[in-house]
């Protein structure tokens, strides 16, 4: 399955205030604009960081702008740094032929630490992405970046791993170009290394 | 979120004005404290039941079932409590006797309980006469005479007693409580609520004789000025005197009581036990009449009335008299008659007012038990 | 931020469209920028100011909105082009002075950047302030996308002083934290030679003839400005040349709308008039453009000030039939922020086209899943916040009190305290500074028996910003209330601005702080200084005021916000739980520590049943420890 082409592409990338997601909207944004794309990204932050879903929108195309948000039903892939976040962005945005690529480490909202409900299993989360997706792939990409030193490289590991996945035009080289821009020095060798490590990611078989 | 027990506690005790501040709800858990002479239900649970709700005696207060649990017979609206012996009693200490509430015997029995090992730690009450009165618990007989006065308020003993069995290093507890701290320690034992091995701690209750109990910090506010020092102990000495007599080291102030009445807890109101009918064993100032509405009981020397009604207080009651402790003498009939007399009226004004309040016989607010001759009783 | 900003002519960027408001400003010449901190317009001043000293700017976080405006209008007065941005709630504050300043004039151009918040995503209301700028005479402009933000920015500068008075750029969230393509052009140059004649005319209405007088010559500037905007390269028709249905609109309508069109197949059918000039209306263009049809869709956000005002233009046009739809047709709800979803369902309801984005059955499973398996996420405390401390030593000094005291709130993270976050305790919350507004009324009520305490909650940049007339009040009026000052170090919401009570100003450098427990003493009040880390400590303290309080009394929680400290990298200590003394679901704790002090650092472990700390996000502050009700929490001093 390839998204190569699609234009516009629309990406949605879901997580939780603190995750870094705004960054890589950006460093993947910038990375398709040095291309010659058009890029449009819309994020939401301010109030709902503290503790609250965060969500980027990106739109690429090679011939027009697009508005900041993506409408219900056209998201083509979900980058989820969170699963449940992941779900819930492909319960409000997807369409039976939406990718998702996510995380599998939850962060758990508060109710669900007070007993006022409950976090999802794994399997109840990968069973319901299953009904409302296309395809999806998981990697516990916070094992990961914790492995390499820190929770905080979670969202490098997950570009690398979509990079890897080979589903849309952004090229490895065209996103270590912009890393090369963000980072100096050890920043960048351990940024480096965070985004080749879900580059070379092995799935075996891709999950539904 | 659910309400838990301790909204009960606020809706059905506090609001209500029927909390006697006993302290049995405190010292369990971080939602219920007590302060400045208040019960405060500062967060909320969502526990559908609780230690709260299942040791407060104003709340579900089933007479039959506790008397049943705590003596093997049901409760009788006749008598002010069962009675292994009735009779009067002192200590034989006469310095004591002096520095005493009454006539000393509570001090005396609790001394010689720590002394004997019967507990290790005794609950009981602390009031230098400046801050607030409080509980304390003592391990020997020392700190116990520290402690030893009476001074007609509301203590949440019981919180104190909540916190002493849940730790390590108190394994034989005693309290010297109100009938109502009593009464909430009999319904512990009969709750097995929590840790069972805990209440499992509490080896003697000694409860005193009490018509009401004073607010503080109100009634503190209005000694101030009134009184020339810190206040040793208070005294309510008989009829036809309708005074409260405050001794301090500077001297004796008398007021009247009719000035006092107003601070009294409205809770008092409901309560129809006067002498500690759930108690191992009850003591009171062998001068009773302590209300203006009983007239001409004889005065009489500095004695208490005690009651013994287990055979663990009896013991220890036994024990004191073989030691030389105590002082014993037979209690003068009338003065008996006088006894039963005043704890029936008592039993008598807390129904009525339970009555008024909710405005129906069918409905005995906190009582699930009924007297078979309410009628009577209400009608007499 | 810094190096975008900066790089060469020609390159482009993917900008944020305030950052694209802000390289407009450089382009310009913009020698001075002054601001409050505020979402959504925050990103405007901190790109300025980070490139404040490599372009000889001034640039400033004044302490309210009212003096930021002032301050650009004294160096427009001087000669000097300026720039000031804020949220909509902020043009509030500063109204006073623009509707003096539009009459005044300027001299150097000024542009007054205000920034909406279309469905108050993080505000307390989402007003449309296009309003004011009919209301107050002033041109208005609508971007629709960064690069647009940034000419029209730019060209702001050219028509403010070419009418002589202030330029609104009106801007919404969508269109400031969305990022596009930005082609950078040449930095422009500042007037390095400031000077305020002297000789001038003054810059008042009470002379010359009085406001009346001002207010004719500023409707002339206006008829100026609609000529111009006749022809503007900001407004544009794109669409066949005979549609059946005009969509006007502007701002953040432009996009949705174009992708309406298209999704829904209708671009043979439906035209596009995209309007960047919104006020006042560029009449010749509009007449032009709605001859060609009987139907129009104004697409806009928040309120239908586009649709109103052509209404009001079509009844000067008897001859011509017109039918309006948007907000007020009930084809878009007036309320609430718009996207292409919403453009889409009102263009096929007018066109009688189907418009399915998703299968029913599909988007029933989705709901469904939904509500079974995602729970939603709150706004909440950080692990670690002072203000989690403070309010749960107010709710236990105010139930223990128990005269039902109440606490009246204001803007700032604290804000969340109005929710479970921070127990529920803030009562009150509307406006910068009108928390202890309102207590000095809660505080003046003895007469009529009122005898809860009263306590005002604000943060340390709110103080400065809007609190101290209200203090001062108090003094005087001898109001019964306490003021707590939530100190935590700068105004952490929008991002750790400094404050006139920081050590540091906008580019960095160290700047006079001014010491708000001098400043209250210096007012004559009590004040007492409490660490919210001390829950205990501060709930005595609070007590013992809360007993003996007469007039107004200050108590100021000092502590650093907690993502500063963690910042910091270094744990004050190792937080951990002994499982065998934790209590727990069942009596006597009831979960007290996750349940109801709610810290995220703190996790109920389900299959242990025990809570445990999440490393992760604990920052090490202890103060739970003093909060587990068996001691089971343990904290010990890091190395």
């Amino acid at each position: 399955m390839s998204l190569r082409g699609k234009d516009p592409l629309n990406l949605i990338i879901a997580g939780v205030g603190g995750q870094g997601n705004v960054l890589i909207s950006r460093l993947i944004g910038q990375a398709m604009v040095s291309e010659g794309y058009e890029a449009t990204i819309g994020e939401t932050f301010g109030a709902s960081q503290r503790g609250g879903s965060v969500t980027s929108h990106l739109r690429v195309s090679r011939d027009h702008k697009y508005g900041p948000l993506i409408p219900e039903g056209d998201a083509d892939i979900i980058l989820g740094l969170e699963p449940v976040e992941a779900l819930r962005q492909l319960a409000l945005c997807g369409s039976p032929a939406t990718c998702v690529v996510t995380n599998t480490r939850p962060i758990h909202p508060m109710c669900v630490a007070i007993g006022q409900a409950e976090y999802p299993e794994l399997e109840t989360i990968k069973e319901s992405i299953g009904r409302l997706s296309g395809k999806a792939w998981y990697v516990n990409a916070s094992q990961i970046a914790l492995d390499l030193g820190a929770a905080l490289l979670t969202n490098i590991v997950m570009v690398g791993v979509l990079a890897g996945l080979g589903l849309t035009d952004l090229r490895p080289d065209m996103f270590e170009q912009q890393l090369e821009t963000m980072f100096q020095n050890e920043k960048l060798a351990l940024n480096m290394r965070a985004f080749r490590a879900g580059l070379t990611y092995d799935f075996g078989k891709p999950e539904k | 979120m659910r309400p838990g027990a301790c909204q009960e506690i606020e809706t059905k005790v506090l609001k209500q004005d029927l909390c006697t501040l006993c302290g049995a709800c405190s010292g369990n858990c971080p939602y219920i404290v007590s302060y400045e002479g208040r019960i405060v239900v500062r967060d909320v649970c969502d526990l559908p039941e609780g230690r709260c709700t299942a040791f407060c005696p104003r709340v579900s207060l089933d007479l039959d079932k506790l008397s049943l649990d705590s003596f093997g017979k049901p409760y009788d609206w006749d008598r002010p409590g069962p009675a292994l012996h009735v009779g009067m009693a002192r200590s034989a200490d006469e310095a004591l006797r002096r520095s005493a509430q009454d006539a000393g015997t509570v001090t005396s029995l609790i001394g010689l309980a720590l002394e004997e090992g019967y507990i290790d730690s005794a609950v009981v009450t602390f009031f230098d006469g400046e801050k607030l009165p409080r509980a304390r618990v003592v391990s020997d007989k020392e700190e116990l005479l520290r402690s030893v006065r009476s001074n007609y308020t509301a203590v949440p003993v019981l919180g104190a007693f909540n916190e002493a069995i849940a730790g390590a290093g108190r394994e034989r507890v005693g309290v010297v409580g109100t009938p109502c701290q009593a009464l909430a320690l009999a319904k512990m034992k009969m709750s097995g609520s929590g840790d069972a091995r805990n209440v499992g701690k509490l080896k003697l209750v000694i409860g005193l004789f009490c018509t009401w109990a004073l607010l503080y910090p109100g009634f503190s506010d209005f000694l101030k000025g009134k009184v020339p020092g810190p206040v040793l102990k208070f005294i309510i000495p008989p009829p036809p005197t309708k005074i409260l007599r405050a001794v301090t080291a500077k001297g004796t102030t008398d007021m009247p009581l009719e000035m006092v009445m107003p601070f009294v807890r409205p809770a008092c109101a409901f309560c129809l036990d006067m002498t500690s009918e759930f108690a191992d064993i009850s003591i009171g100032a062998a001068e009773l009449d302590r209300q203006p509405d009983v007239p001409g009981t004889d005065a009489l020397p500095a004695w208490n009335t005690i009651i013994v009604r287990t055979s663990k207080g009896y013991d220890l009651f036994q024990e004191a008299i073989r030691r030389g402790v105590i002082e014993t003498a037979e209690l003068p009939a009338k003065t008996l008659e006088h006894l039963n007399h005043a704890a029936r009226a008592k039993k008598k004004r807390a129904l009525r007012e339970i009555v008024r309040k909710t405005g129906s016989r069918k409905d005995l607010l906190y009582l699930t038990s009924q007297p078979l001759m309410l009628g009577d009783l209400l009608e007499e | 931020m810094t190096a975008a900003a900066l790089k060469e002519p020609g390159t482009k960027q993917l900008l944020m469209g305030n950052e694209a408001i802000a390289r407009g400003a450089m382009e310009a010449g913009a020698g001075v920028a002054a601001a409050y901190p505020g979402n959504p317009s925050t990103e405007v001043i901190d790109t300025l100011a980070s490139v404040a000293n490599d372009l000889n700017m001034y640039v400033e976080w004044s302490v309210n909105e009212k003096v930021a405006l002032e301050v650009a209008a004294g160096a427009s007065y001087a000669g000097v082009r300026s720039i000031t941005a804020m949220k909509q709630l902020g043009l509030n504050v500063a109204l006073d002075f623009l509707a003096n300043v539009n009459l005044t004039g300027v001299k150097a151009g000024l542009v007054l950047v205000v920034c909406d918040d279309p469905s108050a995503l993080s505000s307390t209301n989402e007003q449309d302030s296009r309003n004011v700028a009919r209301a107050l005479d002033l041109p208005l402009l609508e971007p629709s996308d960064p690069q647009e933000a940034k000419e029209m920015t730019k060209w702001a500068f050219e028509l403010s002083e070419q009418i002589g008075g202030v330029c609104l750029v009106r801007s919404v969230t969508r269109i400031s934290h969305s990022r596009g393509i930005v082609v950078l052009g040449e930095l422009g140059k500042i007037n390095d030679r400031a000077f305020f004649d002297p000789g001038c005319p003054p810059y008042t209405t009470i002379v010359g003839g009085g406001a009346p007088k001002y207010h004719k010559a500023l409707h002339d500037k206006l008829d100026t400005v609609a000529a111009i905007y006749d022809s503007s390269r900001f407004n544009w028709y794109e669409g066949p040349e005979k549609p059946r249905l005009l969509i006007v609109t502007s701002g953040s309508g432009w996009l949705y709308s174009w992708e309406a069109v298209r999704r829904l197949s209708l671009t043979e059918s439906v035209g596009i008039l995209k309007l960047g000039t919104t006020w006042p209306l560029p009449r010749v263009l509009l007449k032009d453009n709605m001859a060609k049809v009987r139907k129009v869709l104004v697409v806009e956000e928040v309120d239908p000030f586009l649709e109103g005002n052509l209404k009001g233009l079509a009844f000067e046009w008897p001859e011509k039939d017109l039918l309006f739809y948007g907000k007020q047709s009930g084809h878009i709800d007036p309320f609430g922020e718009i996207n292409t979803d919403i453009v889409s369902k009102a263009l096929a309801g007018i066109c009688g086209v189907e418009y399915v984005s998703r299968e029913a059955d599909y988007r029933k499973k989705a709901a469904d899943i939904i509500e079974r398996f995602a729970p939603p996420r709150e706004t909440q405390f950080c692990a670690g916040c002072p203000h989690r401390g403070l309010f749960w030593a107010v709710k236990d000094a105010l139930r223990l009190d128990g005269r039902g005291g109440i606490v009246t709130g204001d803007i700032g993270c604290y804000g969340s305290a109005a929710g479970p976050t921070g127990f529920s305790q803030l009562k009150t919350m509307h406006s910068m500074g009108s928390g202890i507004g309102v207590a000095n009324g809660l505080g003046k009520l003895e007469r009529f028996q009122f005898v809860q305490p009263v306590l005002a909650a604000c943060g340390d940049s709110t103080f400065f910003h809007a609190a101290i007339p209200a203090l001062v009040n108090a003094i005087h009026s001898r109001a019964n209330l306490i003021l707590l000052v939530l100190d935590n170090s700068g105004t952490a919401m929008t991002g750790f601005q400094p404050h006139p009570g920081t050590l540091t100003d906008a580019t960095g450098s160290p700047a006079p702080a001014v010491d708000i427990a001098s400043l209250c003493r210096g007012l004559g009040l009590p004040v007492e200084v409490v660490d919210p880390y001390d829950i205990k400590g501060t709930t005595e303290k609070l007590l013992s005021v809360l007993g003996d309080t007469v007039g107004p009394t200050v108590m100021i929680s000092k502590r650093e916000c907690a993502l500063i400290t963690s910042k910091g990298g270094k744990r004050a200590y190792n937080v951990s739980v002994t499982s065998e003394l934790c209590v727990g679901e069942s009596c006597g704790c009831d979960r007290f520590c996750t349940r109801v002090f709610r810290c995220p650092g703190l996790v109920w472990e389900r299959n242990s049943k025990k809570a445990e700390i999440d490393m992760a996000i604990c920052i090490g502050c202890g103060v739970c420890a003093d909060v587990c009700p068996h001691h089971a929490i343990r904290r010990e001093e890091s190395q």
